[in-house]
């Protein structure tokens, strides 16, 4: 039989280190874990690019995660990783890169010495960097506009809304930036910005004493300096109802909708609206009312869920992506693909689930939650979040997001007396604040564009039928649904083709 | 040479579980509970207090959709789970109702359900659980309703280049077995769904019975309570299963070859198959194909080293040699970076398949092969949920957990021999099937 620790699940706790604290890391000691984890997070994210070198971040980190160092040819590191079976890898957001890792405490030496140089001593090879470049490029080129439609659309509504600031290009960059940047410009972004004062080692696990000073010192060999960030981002709330309409040849179409908001971790506001998202709209759960409202009760897609963070490739995990710190936020709304080629006129289905959130969400924001509700998500959430912090690699991430946010205590430590705390006024007057319904950035991806522009413009009811008999009390709300107003002036929609889709800026 | 895993995991775990004997790699004491009925549960002590990861596997997925019309259906089922019974009309809200995370997932030879909990649900998990496999009941309406969700969840991957490779390879490569089709099913059969209710009916009847449902329940609960309540809530459940009648898959006996074009924008995607045996624990030259795989495409391989790193003639080059339950294919797949170069490609990875005929692994190779594969059993089992996941291949190929021990000892038994004898007996050109995958012309 195992020990029991603690009556609060470990999940949630952030076992404070015994060392005392180094400046410049984040430690999460589990002396009995066989795994030390690694969470190096370096002050510079897409928001740093150069105009024309958009991109420029993801590829700096790109090329040291999978390039050669002064130490290790690349097929060098990749042997000596191979028996260890471990690997590391990068992520850049808006405002940060991390370069993560994992291994088995039996090869914790050897596998930080190549995780270290991967970072401190790249080789700046230039068949590295033509290989890294290549491999981008054909993303940006063809898998990013024919893979997944449906995360296509949320980086087209995050470019919509964030027009004019340093947030609104993707991370990747565009085809054409992406196509300009040199190894030289690699190196440039390097020399300027991964600096001693700019990095914070994030360690966890069971590694040993002294461990973490000695990593710190490591890292303390890269040129002093810290870079002041550029002011938050401003970003656009629309006035009225923005839509893009981006043509292409399918069956099924993509659509995201949502706003700016005021929002982030630490505002008073912010365990409020964790607790109306959880019910209105929680990640690919059932709990999440539009879930509820468009797929259980009417089979129209796969799953309809909201955001109050940015949840970048939600289709690829169920628990929040660690490591997206941003300092804005939108609220948003993803409907997952709606059929084009099932019964019924062409994109009425697709107007028809749209409407069915945007009426949703004009219910809550008209008659807030209930104590009811407001009860069962609370009941709900205390327990599901502790799927959050399952393993020493994602507490450590949430770690280092404190860290950006400043939260003390830390979100895992924090959410369930939060969510304890929490009155329905309290709710309900934050959802009265941060939520609205009137301006909308909206993104479709669809066939015959100019039919479905036409249709919002025409503002006729789009009704659906269904494959089996429907209760006359759902057929009611059907008819509300269906003609529920999306005001939209022809000047507000905008189409571009598939192919233009982040070919330049 | 012999890694000392059991003895490493030995100290690792120390505190955390209570470790097996040295020389075995699943480093978890467990006890197994077996009811008259056929039904079997697998108890594990491990992972996060306070938490249980509740694992049912059912030997059933696409590869049992044996009747004309019905590809798909395996997975559609999966959906109808969390449909209802009578005494739990909702299923969400009592999972919601624990803040449990609870998903499912369909292959082709299997169909998995899992809730990660708190431990004090236990008695209601299982209840919940053995309620549904034994009661579920929906009414047609809402079986019609489900259908539309998986056509969407049909249409929103339909686009994916990957999915018209693997129905391009699989149509091609099978002429009678079921793994001719995708576990998605064919569209269709997709669209033909809601007229499928009666049919829905009896695939519970037939597949879903104790003889054919294995629980892997991992976490921080009381070994006693947790038998006392399986026993009581499972040994109702009747027999019953009807084993389907899988067409066996005739002798290839000739190389195919077969070009399709994807409506998008790709470069050339190059798959070489062949025909491979079913997964097996103890046959040395079975687990020497899939060590095969690692040393001669894998991602530290020469032919690897060559194309993606040095020479930059591919995006990737990916060894897919995992076996099923059935005998299935092991592939490679290669992205051509021009268009021109991909007959060179193909050759330079048939003279790749030819070298591994008569040449000898490196022994240093085969030994960092061997601790590749341990270390990546190893490094999956940190959390409850990994811990139970990391049972489901051995569960659903033979039913039993036990073979996680032949398969390793297998393994280190493995010589260089073995992996020149897997090439030469399963890489030959009778069991081959090519297919190239081009963008349309006119895009």
């Amino acid at each position: 039989m195992m020990k029991k620790l603690a009556l609060l699940p470990a999940l949630l706790l952030v076992v404070g280190a015994c060392e005392p604290a180094v400046e410049g890391t984040v430690t999460l000691r589990e002396a009995d874990s066989p795994f030390i984890a690694f969470d190096v997070w370096v002050k510079a994210g897409s928001q740093n690019d150069p105009a024309g070198k958009e991109g420029l971040a993801a590829l700096t980190a790109n090329l040291l995660s999978d390039g050669s160092t002064t130490q290790d040819s690349y097929d060098d590191i990749r042997a000596k990783l191979y028996p260890m079976a471990a690997g590391y890898g990068y992520d850049v957001d808006k405002e940060m890169t991390v370069f993560r890792g994992r291994i088995h405490r039996d090869n914790l030496e050897a596998y930080y010495e190549l995780f270290r140089n991967s970072i401190l001593s790249p080789a700046w090879s230039e068949a590295d960097f033509e290989r890294v470049k290549s491999q981008t490029m054909n993303f940006l080129e063809r898998t990013r506009r024919y893979g997944r439609d449906e995360e296509l659309s949320k980086e087209l509504l995050f470019w919509m809304a964030y027009q004019g600031t340093p947030y609104v290009h993707p991370e990747e960059g565009y085809v054409q930036s992406v196509a300009s940047i040199t190894l030289d410009d690699v190196k440039q972004f390097y020399a300027d910005y991964y600096l001693a004062g700019n990095v914070v080692v994030g360690i966890g696990g069971g590694y040993p004493r002294g461990f973490v000073q000695q990593v710190r010192a490591d890292f303390d060999a890269l040129p002093a300096g810290e870079v002041a960030q550029p002011p938050a981002p401003q970003p656009n709330m629309p006035d009225g109802v923005k839509v893009l309409i981006v043509e292409k040849d399918v069956d099924a179409t993509a659509i995201s909708l949502g706003f700016p908001t005021a929002l982030k971790r630490g505002h008073e506001d912010f365990w409020p609206m964790v607790a109306m998202n959880s019910w209105f709209g929680e990640h690919r759960e059932s709990f999440s009312h539009l879930y509820q409202v468009i797929r259980e009760t009417r089979g129209m897609n796969y799953g309809d869920y909201s955001y109050i963070e940015a949840y970048p490739r939600g289709y690829t995990t169920q628990v929040p992506p660690t490591n997206v710190s941003r300092r804005s936020q939108l609220f948003e709304i993803w409907i997952r693909p709606i059929s084009s080629t099932a019964p019924g006129n062409l994109h009425d289905r697709t107007l028809f689930a749209t409407r069915a959130a945007w009426r949703e969400l004009k219910l809550l924001v008209d008659n807030g939650m209930t104590e009811e509700t407001l009860a069962d998500t609370k009941q709900f959430l205390r327990n599901y979040a502790l799927n959050w912090g399952q393993t020493i690699s994602r507490r450590l991430g949430y770690a280092v997001d404190d860290t950006f946010y400043g939260m003390d205590p830390g979100y895992l430590r924090e959410i369930r007396p939060a969510l304890d705390r929490l009155t329905l006024d309290q709710v309900n007057a934050a959802i009265r604040r941060h939520l609205q319904v009137d301006n909308m950035w909206v993104v479709f991806i669809t066939a015959d564009a100019q039919a479905m522009k036409r249709k919002l413009l025409s503002g006729v009811a789009t009704p659906i039928t269904y494959a089996g008999e429907k209760p006359a009390e759902l057929l009611a709300e059907d008819e509300l649904i269906a003609s529920f107003p999306i005001p939209v002036q022809e000047d507000d929609i905008t189409i571009i083709g598939i192919e233009e889709v982040f070919e330049g800026n | 040479m012999r890694i000392l895993v059991g003895t490493v995991f030995l100290l690792a775990l120390a505190g955390s579980a209570v470790a097996q004997e040295a020389d075995k790699i699943f480093p978890f004491d467990y006890r197994v509970v077996e009811l008259e009925n056929g039904f079997k549960a697998y108890l594990v002590n491990a992972g996060a207090p306070g938490q249980i990861a509740y694992v049912s596997m059912v030997r059933t997925g696409s590869r049992d959709e044996v009747e004309e019309g019905k590809t798909g259906f395996a997975h559609f089922f999966e959906h109808m789970m969390f449909r209802g019974t009578e005494k739990y009309p909702n299923f969400d809200s009592v999972t919601a109702s624990m803040g449990a995370a609870r998903n499912a997932f369909t292959s082709n030879d299997m169909t998995v359900y899992y809730e990660v909990a708190p431990s004090e649900y236990l008695a209601t998990l299982v209840d919940l659980e053995s309620d549904r496999f034994m009661n579920l009941s929906y009414a047609e309406p809402d079986f019609r309703t489900e259908a539309g969700a998986v056509l969407g969840e049909y249409q929103q991957g339909a686009r994916s280049p990957f999915r018209y490779l693997s129905e391009a390879v699989r149509t091609t490569a099978f002429d009678a077995h079921t793994y001719r089709h995708t576990t998605i099913g064919f569209e269709a059969d997709v669209r033909a769904m809601p007229e499928g209710y009666e049919y829905s009916i009896n695939f519970h009847r037939r597949f879903y019975r104790p003889e054919n449902v294995v629980l892997v329940l991992v976490g921080d609960f009381d070994y006693g309570e947790a038998e006392r309540l399986i026993t009581e809530h499972y040994s109702e459940w009747e027999t019953g299963y009807q084993a389907p009648d899988i067409p066996v898959e005739p002798e290839q006996n000739r190389a195919r070859r077969r070009t399709v074009e994807y409506p998008g924008r790709t470069l050339p995607v190059l798959s070489i198959n062949y025909k491979g045996p079913a997964w097996s624990a103890t046959d040395r030259t079975t687990v020497a194909l899939e060590v095969l795989g690692q040393v001669a495409f894998g991602s530290t391989s020469d032919l690897y080293n060559e194309l993606v790193v040095r020479d930059r003639k591919v995006q990737y080059l990916n060894a897919g040699f995992g076996l099923a339950r059935d005998p299935s294919l092991v592939s490679i797949t290669t992205m051509v970076m021009d268009p021109r170069e991909v007959n060179t490609v193909e050759a330079r990875i048939m003279q790749t398949v030819g070298r591994f005929k008569t040449d000898l692994v490196d022994e240093q190779v085969l030994a960092d092969t061997k601790s590749n594969m341990k270390y990546d059993f190893l490094m999956g089992l940190e959390t409850a949920q990994q811990i139970a996941f990391s049972m489901i291949g051995y569960v659903i190929n033979t039913g039993s957990i036990e073979t996680v021990e032949d398969y390793y000892r297998t393994l280190d038994a493995v010589t260089a021999e073995d992996v020149r004898t897997a090439a030469q007996q399963w890489l030959v050109d009778s069991g081959k099937t090519t297919v190239t995958m081009v963008q349309r012309r006119g895009r």
